[in-house]
């Protein structure tokens, strides 16, 4: 506001012009055009308090859809509460182009476009702008994952390659886990869920927002039987008991700053099923112990309204234990004692002679112990250079630190640097370009790899936009991937008469008799995409509905792939595979007055083939079919056709009532289809000062057979879950 | 700060030396202005005003009743006001404080209240004899309301954060929603401590959340957690002005401040011609200020601030049955 000086102020001789020339104009003037004389004024901020401050400035605003340069889903975390989803990962069957299983001992995997199978290798997961991904197997533990879904305000996952912004794994995408802001947490919650296969999960948190500081303490306990029975009937030991401690702050320095430091413990056990996990021949089933920490720690620091930075250090460390005995027969331990190759059909190792020596007659313990430690150092500068030009630019570094006497036989250290910029500019409302890049360096490869990504917006009007975005990324192999040095060590061997294989550590040349077959110790390259991308955005006023609509059509050519099989008596990895992939998805919400409908789809249409060295077969032979194998790794999560229908409405007297139908069609192993409908009610009471919530929730499996591990068995085709939720 | 309004007749005779200076200028004044130099016809009355102490909205504040009132009327500052002489003249009060100026003078005179809430002119408690009459400045809620329906055609429910004490303020909106089908609820915040987590069960609760001109809750201090609050949470705020819409609030139906000047001239002229003001009144017409960035950001589709206006006025004249603003 402006405020003319007052004329007092003045010097007399020098208002004598201004009154001569204000008495010549009333002379000659209308009255009407003494107005002139009024100062300008902004109507529009009449207060007599102090300033209201702009709060939602520039820097402080998310993109709108129309502008991303890229295909995006955001589910909110109200949604995931209203559809009753009970665990993190299933949330991504939401998300078009998405599919969830599981490996192992209910080892659950979320990908996007397959394939990932084991080793969720290709996407990048973030939690509040901290990398998720473990680093020794480049994995996800979805399970143990610290993030309670009543603290989810919002989870972004950005469909495509976008190496660019994230660095070299987000290959095929990239999910972006934001919690709560420890100032919308104050207060106190409380949230109890009971339900099928043992299905217990109980959270509480507590916060306070103050002038300076704002924080959150949460502690939660997830318990779970995972699947009930395996194929022979018998009990699937698959379940997790975990416990959570998350610490969540942010204290204001001045009004330029603030400081956010993040906290969190893992502690508790996932149950490993013996004939699924557990190398050799296991007698007890190798739990995981887990203790997983993290500390976080970031600097914001605004330099103008227009201009921003972050400082953000990290430092997390994953540590399982998984200790086991193993039995075998006295022909086994003699193999090993003279040097022969257990899988030798000559050796006779576990068929011999007696057959009293196959029988279990050696005991010792193994351990798949690991422990990886990651720092991460990143800076990013934010400038908004007009409301047309944003410059958004930064630098990080990374140390993952792998101590494993199993996958590494002892520490190993990798490191990674990276730059890393994106140009928005919008020459006319009409149109927006983003430019961006990613130059990085790994010590895994000992290369440097440049990510590049351009995108064009065309935008209708503020309703619609057509986006074409072109982008390339590399995933290079993980530590354990390229320099494994894999053998399991004796221990507590008994009975005595085998001591001298204590402390023997068992490699794969004691196991397998033609190492010639396998790859280990040769160098991996990293993997390459480029990736076609042609979008549209609109949202569509009909009557009282405003409908959102997302198309996305994409090409992806991938090459150099790694595939091929990781196991103590065989290594096959290489870049050996190369993959097509197109379709289309769809994602769709309507917003009705009390009601919200949503569905989502994607039709993967993927061509895969070995460009190896020819495998051969006994006669010579090239052996298409064992190609053909090799290629089937890549696309045993790659279906077809995948997609949800979900719908939330209100009724009165504060009842909600949701239902979600999730399908992915034709898991490719067993050529079968997920198909789930939930089910949702829920009362919510508001009080004085407190609001409360009771919901039950049926998931009914349409069908029981498993997709993808013939042992993940459900008995009952419905499932239920009560809830209990208390905020005050 | 002291509040006196700056408009031409005061720093005409405020700095009288300066016209000793220039006599070939009060002369050319004399010719241009008959009217004693007030440009006004010679059977004007006088009327005073009490300013706000913002100089510039006092001067536009000013002019703009001028320009309704200069054949009947001349405008006075405060600070000319002198008793008894002055007993009976009307005084204009722009702002709270300047009201509570005006009827402190002895003999206190009529006042008509500019940019000033209903509330604050109910409460005031008056003095014998006293006339107070007032052009509010606030929305009516159930408009406010409508502003957040005619941009959310879907939405339900509001969410409203108010104190034990002002959430009467929001009484008679609860009754009035259900015609429009929607339904609110209030969330009470006494003290600090209670806002964010009373914001954040409203926020859970209501499509938006709107805000009525409720000082306690939305002021400068508490606007900024509860903006970001609302904006992590992908909801709005509607009201409680267009200060608040500079700040990040989504929208606010706000009168244009000629409307206003269009009731007061009114005003003042039924008290010259009854000697009486009429009572005190909502504006009569009102616009709607937007925050196109925080729209556009939040994937809002957003009409233009005149198809909002007129949608509100549709379903008010669709409604006028059921209830009135």
């Amino acid at each position: 506001m402006t405020t003319q000086p007052r004329p007092k102020d003045q010097p007399a001789s020098r208002l004598l012009p201004v009154l001569i020339a204000g008495a010549l104009a009333s002379v000659t003037s209308s009255p009407a055009t003494a107005e002139i004389d009024a100062p300008e004024f902004d109507a529009s901020i009449v207060g007599f308090d102090e300033p209201v401050p702009e709060v939602l400035t520039t820097t402080r605003l998310r993109q709108p859809k129309t502008r991303v340069p890229g295909s995006t889903t955001v589910i909110d975390g109200s949604m995931i509460r209203d559809l009753g989803i009970k665990n993190l990962y299933e949330v991504f069957r939401l998300v078009p182009g998405m599919t969830v299983n599981f490996v192992g001992s209910h080892q659950p995997v979320v990908t996007y476009h397959g394939t990932s199978h084991y080793e969720q290798r290709r996407m990048q997961v973030l939690v509040d702008g901290r990398t998720a991904h473990r680093a020794t197997l480049s994995d996800m533990d979805w399970e143990s994952m610290p993030v309670p879904l009543e603290m989810i305000e919002r989870i972004e996952v950005a469909r495509g390659p976008n190496s660019a912004a994230y660095g070299i794994n987000a290959f095929l995408g990239t999910i972006n886990i934001i919690t709560r802001d420890p100032a919308d947490t104050d207060g106190g919650e409380v949230y109890v869920s009971r339900g099928s296969r043992g299905y217990q999960r109980t959270f509480g948190a507590v916060g306070n927002s103050g002038d300076t500081l704002d924080w959150r303490v949460t502690m939660e306990n997830r318990r779970f039987d995972g699947f009930d029975t395996k194929r022979d009937g018998t009990e699937f030991r698959d379940g997790h008991n975990l416990n959570f401690f998350t610490w969540d702050s942010r204290t204001d320095l001045g009004t330029e700053a603030n400081l956010e430091l993040r906290a969190g413990l893992v502690d508790g056990t996932n149950r490993q099923d013996g004939d699924k996990n557990g190398e050799l021949w296991p007698v007890e089933h190798p739990d995981l112990e887990l203790r997983d920490y993290y500390l976080q720690s970031r600097l914001n620091y605004h330099l103008s309204p227009d201009h921003f930075f972050h400082v953000q250090v990290a430092v997390e460390n994953f540590r399982r234990e998984q200790q086991y005995r193993i039995a075998a027969g006295n022909s086994a331990a003699n193999c090993l004692k003279a040097g022969d190759a257990l899988f030798d059909p000559g050796a006779g190792c576990f068929i011999s002679a007696d057959p009293l020596d196959d029988q279990p007659a050696i005991y010792t313990d193994l351990n798949g112990d690991y422990e990886d430690t990651r720092l991460e150092l990143e800076v990013q500068d934010t400038l908004v250079l007009s409301e047309d030009l944003k410059l958004v630019s930064g630098a990080g570094f990374r140390k993952d630190t792998l101590r494993s006497e199993t996958y590494f036989n002892g520490r190993v250290d990798n490191y990674q640097s990276r730059y890393f910029g994106n140009l928005e500019y919008s020459p006319v409302n009409w149109l927006t370009f983003n430019a961006g890049g990613n130059w990085e360096r790994s010590s895994t490869t000992g290369e440097s790899y440049f990510s590049p990504r351009v995108a064009s917006n065309f935008i209708i009007n503020d309703r619609q936009a057509v986006r074409f975005v072109y982008s390339e990324a590399v995933r290079t192999p993980d530590p354990f991937e390229q320099d494994p040095d894999y053998g399991y060590t004796l221990r507590n061997v008994t009975p005595d008469v085998h001591s001298t294989l204590e402390g023997y550590r068992v490699t794969m040349a004691d196991i397998n008799p033609d190492l010639s077959q396998t790859t280990l110790g040769e160098d991996l390259d990293e993997e390459n995409i480029r990736s076609y991308e042609i979008s549209y955005f609109g949202q569509f006023q009909i009557s009282d509905a405003l409908l959102h609509l997302e198309v996305r059509g994409f090409r992806d050519e991938l090459r150099d792939m790694i595939g091929g099989v990781i196991q103590l008596q065989n290594w096959t990895l290489d870049n050996n595979l190369a993959a097509d992939q197109q379709g289309f998805e769809l994602e769709a919400a309507l917003e009705y007055p009390a009601t919200t409908l949503r569905a989502s789809y994607a039709y993967l249409d993927q061509d895969t083939w070995y460009t190896g060295a020819p495998i051969l077969d006994e006669n010579g032979n090239v052996d298409t079919g064992a190609q053909r194998e090799r290629a089937d790794l890549l696309e045993r999560m790659s279906v077809t056709h995948s997609g949800s229908l979900a719908v939330i409405r209100q009724l009165p007297w504060d009842v909600t009532v949701s239902s979600a139908f999730y399908w992915a069609d034709q898991f490719m192993r067993l050529d079968e289809q997920f198909e789930r409908i939930d089910a949702r009610i829920s009362k919510q009471f508001f009080g004085p000062s407190y609001s409360a919530e009771l919901a039950f929730t049926l998931q009914h499996y349409l069908n029981r057979n498993p997709e993808l591990g013939r042992d993940d068995n459900i008995d009952h085709h419905n499932q239920f879950f009560m809830e209990a939720a208390l905020r005050f | 700060m002291t509040a006196i309004p700056h408009f031409a007749a005061q720093r005409r005779f405020a700095h009288g030396y300066a016209l000793s200076l220039a006599a070939l200028c009060a002369l050319l004044f004399l010719i241009g202005f008959p009217a004693a130099g007030y440009g006004q016809p010679a059977d004007t009355r006088e009327v005073f005003v009490a300013g706000s102490g913002n100089d510039a909205l006092d001067q536009y504040v000013i002019r703009l009743i001028e320009e309704r009132v200069r054949e009947t009327l001349v405008l006075r500052p405060l600070s000319d006001w002198h008793s008894p002489s002055s007993h009976n003249v009307p005084v204009i009060a722009i702002g709270p404080a300047a009201v509570t100026r005006a009827q402190n003078l002895d003999p206190p005179p009529p006042v008509l209240a500019l940019l000033v809430k209903k509330s604050s002119v109910e409460d005031y408690p008056g003095r014998p004899g006293s006339q107070l009459s007032a052009v509010y400045q606030e929305v009516p809620l159930i408009r406010q309301a409508l502003t957040g329906k005619a941009i959310l055609p879907q939405a339900t429910r509001i969410a409203l954060l108010a104190s034990t004490e002002s959430s009467d303020l929001y009484q008679p909106l609860l009754g009035q929603l259900e015609a429009f089908g929607l339904e609110a609820r209030i969330f009470v915040a006494d003290t600090n401590d209670q806002l964010i987590p009373a914001l954040n069960r409203a926020l859970s609760y209501g499509d938006f959340l709107l805000a009525g001109p409720d000082d306690a809750i939305y002021n400068p201090r508490n606007i900024k957690h509860i903006l970001l609050t609302a904006y992590r949470r992908n909801k709005i705020l509607i009201g409680p002005n267009q200060i608040y819409v500079k700040a990040g609030a989504l929208a606010s139906s706000y009168p244009p401040m000629d409307t206003m000047a269009d009731q007061a001239s009114r005003h003042l002229e039924q008290f010259l011609a009854t000697g009486h003001f009429p009572p005190s009144d909502y504006p009569i017409e009102y616009r709607v200020e937007v925050n196109e960035q925080v729209a556009r950001s939040l994937n809002i589709p957003l009409p233009d601030p005149e198809q909002i206006a007129s949608t509100i006025n549709r379903m008010l004249e669709e409604n006028a049955g059921e209830m009135s603003e």
